[in-house]
């Protein structure tokens, strides 16, 4: 068996990012855009693109982009099964496998999602997993099942809800300093998001994700060959995608313990072995937050904090870049940056990494992007510099 | 198990076929492996423990405890049949170990994690459709 750690690497990065229902092209259109960028950050050409990895029920079949970017062979399609977000880091997972096993050479991770072509994500999401228990008591919309989750985690398990207001405003500041983001610029005011209008209790506004229109792209190859193309090559150390038994899709019948988790449980271990790493070793981390109480979930569930001492660790000057111990979201997270399907945090894992992050972290060794949380199917990574 | 003549309004029937033709005939059915007595919800062909493709459809009074709830506000597209904002209630039931998702109806000042809730079958309406539906109340 291949031992994957550090075999793979992410050699370039495209983004692209508008205000939902503004993309100036198709979707499509946005999308061979990214992968465009993602080649000349790297310095390859386009036509050797071998291999497409996207998640999230992304509607862009990749053998329609080959005449766009010139390519004469594809050799590997895949997506990790889920409508939610839970797959993005698993997809580096199947990028690395193919291009391991030499299936592939160089192989595009990527999320394109414009209203205009997908509709509402949040709709989307919802649609994969609808059924007529959960039309029939209302609860139709991501922010419900997990407003449900998030009231379990602070009235039963006694999670203070002020953590995630926490979380919120760290992302927020680096939103502000970020100038790809939506909240550039703009101070973020702490009473308007205490006060803001309920969307499904526990959540008020601010607790919540935005959507964008846009595209991410990121050529993954061997780090072998990423050392020979223009940017310093961020590998792929570990990554791990699944569930365990008494999670997911069962109709809110998970496990007891599991139920007001992120669903990470199940791929800790395996991502930290792989890695040779312990949390403490985490030198910044890029979170997919759809909701706040999620994204605190997903810090508990991979290492970082416990019940116990969770508002000791989710402190605002603790997840800032400038002096936290636990830099989070450095470029604003899917709150404050923008949320083209968490695709926008692996890009910032590696510009961190790069140090090209408007909010760098100045040292940094090792970053771990946490995949959409409370997906049947999860999913996370950490990449490195060595 | 399964066949049904319930057309689901939403996405596919799976196992659950007997579920629906219960709440229409006005009570409520679960499933249990005949084979080792396990509860399963939602409903599966084949019981995973034992490995049994047999299973009862046991009727289960509506009484239960609150697992957790949330109140919506948002119009969410889906939910016009309903008041706004309203409560739904995910139920741990006394007699089963399964969890349903309802309505909260009537008073909600007692509203918390592990009250005692009486249920009741109601429709809800969506679009056109009009599914079979949990409605709880908080016990007095």
């Amino acid at each position: 068996m291949i031992d994957p750690k550090g075999l793979t690497a992410v050699a370039g990065i495209g983004y692209r990012q508008y205000k939902r229902g503004t993309a100036p092209l198709p979707e499509r259109g946005v999308l061979v855009q990214v992968i465009v960028d993602a080649c000349d950050d790297a310095g390859f050409d386009p036509a050797l693109i071998d291999g497409f990895v996207s998640y999230g029920d992304d509607k862009n079949e990749p053998v329609r982009l080959m005449p766009d970017l010139g390519m004469k062979q594809l050799n590997w399609s895949a997506q990790v099964w889920g409508g939610g977000g839970g797959g993005v880091a698993g997809a580096f997972g199947l990028a690395s496998a193919a291009i391991l096993t030499g299936q592939a050479k160089a192989v595009i991770v990527f999320r394109a999602l414009t209203e205009g072509n997908s509709g509402r994500l949040s709709a989307a999401v919802m649609a994969h997993h609808l059924n007529d228990h959960m039309v029939a008591a209302g609860t139709v919309a991501p922010a419900q099942i997990c407003a449900m989750r998030a009231q379990r985690l602070f009235e039963h398990h006694g999670v203070p809800q002020s953590v995630c207001e926490e979380l919120v405003r760290a992302s927020y500041h680096h939103g502000k300093r970020n100038p790809d983001a939506v909240a550039y610029g703009r101070d973020f005011d702490l009473e308007a998001a205490r006060t803001a209008r309920w969307i499904a209790e526990p959540f008020r506004l601010f607790d919540c994700s935005r959507e964008n229109d846009g595209a991410g792209a990121m050529l993954v190859v061997s780090s072998e060959l990423a050392r020979d193309l223009r940017k310093i090559p961020v590998k792929l150390l570990s990554v791990a995608q699944g569930a365990q038994k008494g999670w997911g899709d069962l109709l809110e019948n998970d496990d007891d313990d599991l139920y007001p988790t992120a669903g990470f449980g199940a791929i800790r271990e395996r991502l930290y072995a792989q890695a040779g790493l312990t949390p403490a070793d985490i030198d910044v981390v890029q979170l997919y937050e759809n909701f706040s109480a999620q994204g605190v979930a997903s810090l508990i569930d991979h290492g970082f904090c416990t019940y116990e001492n969770v508002a000791d660790v989710v402190r605002f000057e603790n997840l800032i870049a400038n002096g936290g111990k636990l830099p989070v979201n450095t470029s604003g997270g899917n709150f404050a940056h923008g949320f083209v399907h968490g695709i926008g945090c692996a890009v910032e894992a590696v510009r961190v990494l790069r140090g090209e992050s408007a909010n760098p972290v100045p040292g940094a060794q090792t970053c771990l992007l946490a995949g959409g949380p409370g997906s049947p199917t999860i999913s996370s990574a950490i990449f490195g510099l060595n | 198990m399964g066949a049904t003549g319930y057309h689901p309004a939403t996405g596919a029937i799976g196992a659950e076929g007997r579920y629906w033709d219960a709440l229409i005939e006005g009570h409520l059915e679960l499933p249990r492996c005949r084979g080792c007595g396990t509860w399963h919800w939602p409903a599966v062909w084949r019981c995973g423990t034992c490995g049994s493709w047999d299973h009862g459809w046991i009727e289960c009074p509506l009484v239960g405890s609150v697992f957790s709830y949330t109140r919506t506000h948002h119009h969410f597209a889906g939910t016009e049949g309903l008041p706004s904002p309203f409560v739904s209630v995910l139920v741990l039931l006394s007699e089963a170990p399964i969890r349903l998702i309802g309505v909260l109806e009537g008073d909600e000042h007692d509203l918390r994690i592990g009250a005692s809730v009486t249920g009741r079958i109601d429709r809800t309406r969506f679009g056109e459709a009009s599914i079979p539906a949990l409605r709880w109340s908080l016990t007095r």
